[in-house]
């Protein structure tokens, strides 16, 4: 659905993305971490037709970003990083302006702006003025905007920055609707956290350049080099069961804090089951045993050390 | 504090007399300077062509005070009509607010920073100013006063323009009220200071404006003062929202009613339900909801302002001197200047700074439709602004016999008004596309209709000192001002004034003034050449908007 072919973007000297290329398909989500700098923004604003791009190509839904750009406006939902919007305007003139801007006609109108108000929970704050909502509030009004024209493809830049607590999680269930809509969705995020839950794929740039693409899985596996085991004791005999585990071929390293040992595991799931066998056999009571997964924290530091390329 | 330790002053000057573009732009200075010295400066005993005639150091004495006053009067509300809305634009209002500086220093800072530059650069002129007192015929004591008279004006300007930045939350909003302020001010400067008897010139430049200054830098002061130390709402939440009714029941004065007319003209009233099918949902944005969205002050100031002044205006040079009626159009024509690129210049501009072009740009809106609607909702607000002053014109035709026998020339007069109209607004728009800020959009705009529309008559004025000798004919020189509206108003033919019984006399002498004669000698009336010059300046500017908004923001910029 969507398709970036050896973009790249030179401001001067500097080199803001350089040869990037990754492709994303129907109905997926698409995790765009990075750190600040990375040139994350650049690569949306380029697939968003609002960047001139010094080489290189982008195509969502067949259609060619630099080519046919209103053919892509059509189809694309585009959210900003950072937005304003227009003063004096009250948030269902505000979709109004919007729903004209794309052609949608009145008779349609009606419904779909009261569809996206009940959709994003605005309704309440349909006669307020947009200047006067929370960044929340705004942050909603924008995703409204952007779902106005049903487009099957959304393209959002940041879409929980700047929000508290409450309203990130309520930005993340939001997604996790419109994933269940069908929509194809490219989000960026600096905050991995974010997308660890609901991103079916995630690319990974850094320096402007993709370090790794792939489900997070894919590339869990792919920087893996051991697991690790974490196992919680119900009662003190904690260096009991690490000597039990070090004994072991399997186990490289043993660490112990209070009641729980983290275990660096270089065997398969096999060797995984004799290890609990046997510290259940040597009677060690334990509460529970499992292989801790990597977060996405560690993924994209690992990543970025250079592990991976 | 006040001065060598005043970081708000430090920073300024820092930042804009350390670049290379300040030297610049005072080496340009000089030398525009030094050439029209040049050319008035008596040539060698070879060349008997260039004489100094008595009148020469006088004239050129008058280019040098007039030219500095305008530029006075048009650079000061410039620099400091941006100042503080300058901060409030950059969200850095609220930190210079709650630092331990206190207001009056942040006053004198701004204020000395703002106007630091033109004073160099005025000063930069007196060399050149001594050698026209080396050709004679000027007392030294006339140049002192007149520089006198300029940084008075500098201060002054520039102190009410910090006050009009403190008011307003937008540069453009500041800077239009600056100038209607600033500009009646300056007119009243001049006439004073340049009266036929040196003795009342003397008077009035040492004994009556600077105590006049005094009372308004105190004044003005205390008012900045008091705002900067106890400042309304900044920006907080909710705070950006404007409640129209509200605002209107503790205005004072002009009362804008959306729903009658002609208030609605410029103003309609906002919507209740969805816009109808087939709407440039732009042009319905920019009229209903963006025209009041920083309140309805700046509007209310701009027509009580410019209402009051038409009032004198009116008596004087339409009822009393009704052969003068040009120059009433003069100052309507002004009042377009001044607000017709407020409307248009942040038409793009405005977009980009609060950041909803990205919004904009990826809808299925077409480039044309968007500076269409752009142009046309600018154009009418200005116009409808215009024409409210065009009222006392159309009473004098009716009331005045002289003027009621010779109606077309109040259709030309009405159709001067509204191609300056058209032109004010596309060149703002024009530089709203080229600009990356509104404030230089708007002083890009002003600095291209001043070259229009006053330097030909600047230009003509010089070269009349030395068409003599460059044997030009005036009929040529007059081809030079086909671009200006106010030498298009001065061009359309009145009759001679005849004293107090006009009222009774039936055959009006008309004297026409010269037309302007093309190459191969071709004769037509300034008016008629403005009429067909400026509309297709106008149409150019839009075009180049339109071009360069879709080159450089609609299809793919490199960057917003």
């Amino acid at each position: 659905m969507i398709e970036v072919i050896n973009f790249s973007k030179h401001y001067g000297d500097f080199t803001a993305v350089d040869h990037l290329s990754f492709s994303i398909g129907r109905g997926e989500i698409f995790g765009f971490i990075g750190p600040n700098g990375a040139g994350k923004s650049t690569t949306i604003r380029f697939l968003a037709t609002l960047l001139r791009p010094t080489a290189g190509e982008g195509r969502i839904a067949g259609h060619s970003v630099t080519e046919d750009p209103m053919a892509v406006r059509r189809v694309i939902g585009f959210m900003p990083d950072d937005f304003g919007v227009y003063d004096g305007m009250k948030v269902w003139e505000f979709l109004d302006f919007f729903a004209v801007a794309y052609e949608i006609p009145r008779a349609a109108r009606r419904r779909v702006i009261g569809e996206v108000l009940e959709l994003l929970d605005l309704s309440h704050k349909r006669d307020d003025y947009v200047n006067g909502l929370s960044k929340g509030m705004k942050q909603r009004l924008c995703l409204a905007k952007t779902l106005v024209h049903d487009p099957p493809v959304l393209i959002l830049d940041e879409p929980a920055s700047g929000l508290d607590p409450r309203a990130r999680l309520e930005m993340k269930a939001l997604l996790v609707e419109l994933k269940k809509m069908g929509k194809t969705i490219l989000v960026s995020s600096h905050i991995l956290s974010e997308l660890a839950d609901f991103c079916t794929s995630i690319g990974v740039i850094e320096r402007g350049r993709l370090l790794a693409a792939g489900s997070i899985r894919d590339i869990q596996r792919q920087i893996r080099t051991h697991r690790v085991l974490k196992v919680e004791l119900t009662e003190g005999e904690t260096d009991r069961a690490a000597a039990i585990l070090q004994a072991d071929g399997s186990i490289r390293s043993v660490e112990a804090y209070g009641r729980s040992i983290t275990a660096e595991f270089h065997g398969g799931d096999e060797d995984m089951g004799r290890l609990l066998s046997r510290l259940m056999g040597d009677g060690v009571p334990v509460r529970s045993f499992a292989e801790e997964p990597l977060s996405l924290e560690e993924v994209f530091m690992m990543i970025t050390k250079g592990i991976v390329n | 504090m006040w001065m060598r330790e005043n970081p708000v002053l430090n920073r300024e000057l820092l930042t804009t007399l350390r670049s290379p573009r300040s030297f610049v732009l005072q080496f340009a200075y000089v030398a525009v300077l030094g050439i029209l010295v040049y050319f008035y400066w008596p040539a060698g005993v070879d060349d008997e062509s260039r004489m100094v005639g008595p009148g020469v150091a006088k004239r050129l004495y008058d280019i040098f005070f007039l030219g500095q006053f305008c530029l006075v009067a048009l650079m000061a509300p410039t620099f400091a009509a941006g100042s503080i809305t300058g901060e409030k634009e950059r969200k850095t209002y609220e930190m210079l607010l709650v630092s331990p500086l206190k207001p009056h220093t942040i006053v004198i800072g701004k204020l000395l920073s703002s106007l630091s530059y033109l004073v160099i650069l005025i000063l930069s002129s007196l060399p050149l100013m001594i050698l026209c007192y080396l050709l004679g015929g000027l007392l030294l004591s006339e140049i002192a006063r007149s520089y006198v008279v300029l940084i008075l004006a500098a201060g002054t300007f520039g102190l009410l323009s910090l006050a009009c930045s403190s008011a307003f939350s937008r540069t453009s909003s500041a800077l239009v009220v600056s100038y209607l302020v600033v500009l009646p001010l300056a007119a009243v400067s001049v006439a004073l200071t340049r009266a036929d008897d040196p003795s009342t010139r003397d008077f009035a430049s040492v004994a009556v404006l600077p105590p006049i200054c005094l009372m308004i830098w105190t004044v003005v002061g205390i008012v900045v003062n008091g705002r900067l130390l106890r400042p309304t709402d900044v920006g907080g939440q909710g705070g950006g929202v404007v409640d129209e009714e509200e605002e209107m029941k503790y205005a004072i004065g002009v009362v804008i009613d959306r729903e009658a007319f002609p208030d609605r003209l410029f103003a309609p009233a906002k919507r209740t339900d969805l816009m109808p099918d087939g709407t440039n949902p732009v042009l319905d944005k920019e009229l209903r909801s963006e025209i009041f969205s920083q309140g309805t002050l700046m509007l209310r100031v701009v027509i009580q302002v410019s209402m009051l002044l038409s009032i004198p205006l009116m008596a004087g040079l339409l009822f009393l001197r009704s052969d003068l009626a040009g120059y009433y159009v003069a100052y309507v024509v002004t009042f377009n200047l001044l607000v017709g690129p407020v409307f248009s210049a942040g038409s793009i501009t405005q977009e980009r700074e609060r950041q909803t072009l990205a919004l904009l740009l990826t809808t299925l809106l077409t480039p044309g439709r968007i500076v269409l609607a752009k142009l046309w909702a600018a154009m009418r607000v200005s116009t409808v602004l215009t024409f409210l002053l065009t009222e006392q014109i159309l009473l004098a035709y009716i009331m005045l016999p002289e003027l009621r026998n010779r109606f077309w020339t109040l259709g030309v007069f009405l159709l001067i008004i509204a191609v300056t109209c058209l032109t004010t607004s596309a060149a703002g728009l024009m530089c709203s596309a080229l600009a990356r800020r509104t404030s230089t959009a708007l002083v890009l705009s002003y600095m291209t209709l001043l070259a229009l529309f006053v330097l030909p008559i600047g230009v003509t004025w010089y070269l009349q000192g030395v068409s003599e000798d460059l044997h030009i004919a005036p009929g040529a020189l007059a081809v030079l001002r086909i671009t200006s509206p106010y030498a298009a108003a001065a061009s359309v033919p009145m009759h001679t004034f005849q004293g107090a019984d006009r009222w009774t006399t039936g055959n009006l002498e008309v004297v026409a003034p010269p037309s302007a004669i093309f190459p191969g000698g071709v004769d037509i009336p300034v008016w008629a050449c403005f009429l067909v010059a400026c509309p297709l300046i106008g149409l150019l500017f839009a075009g180049v908007a339109c071009l360069v908004f879709r080159w450089k923001w609609w299809r793919a910029g490199d960057g917003l």
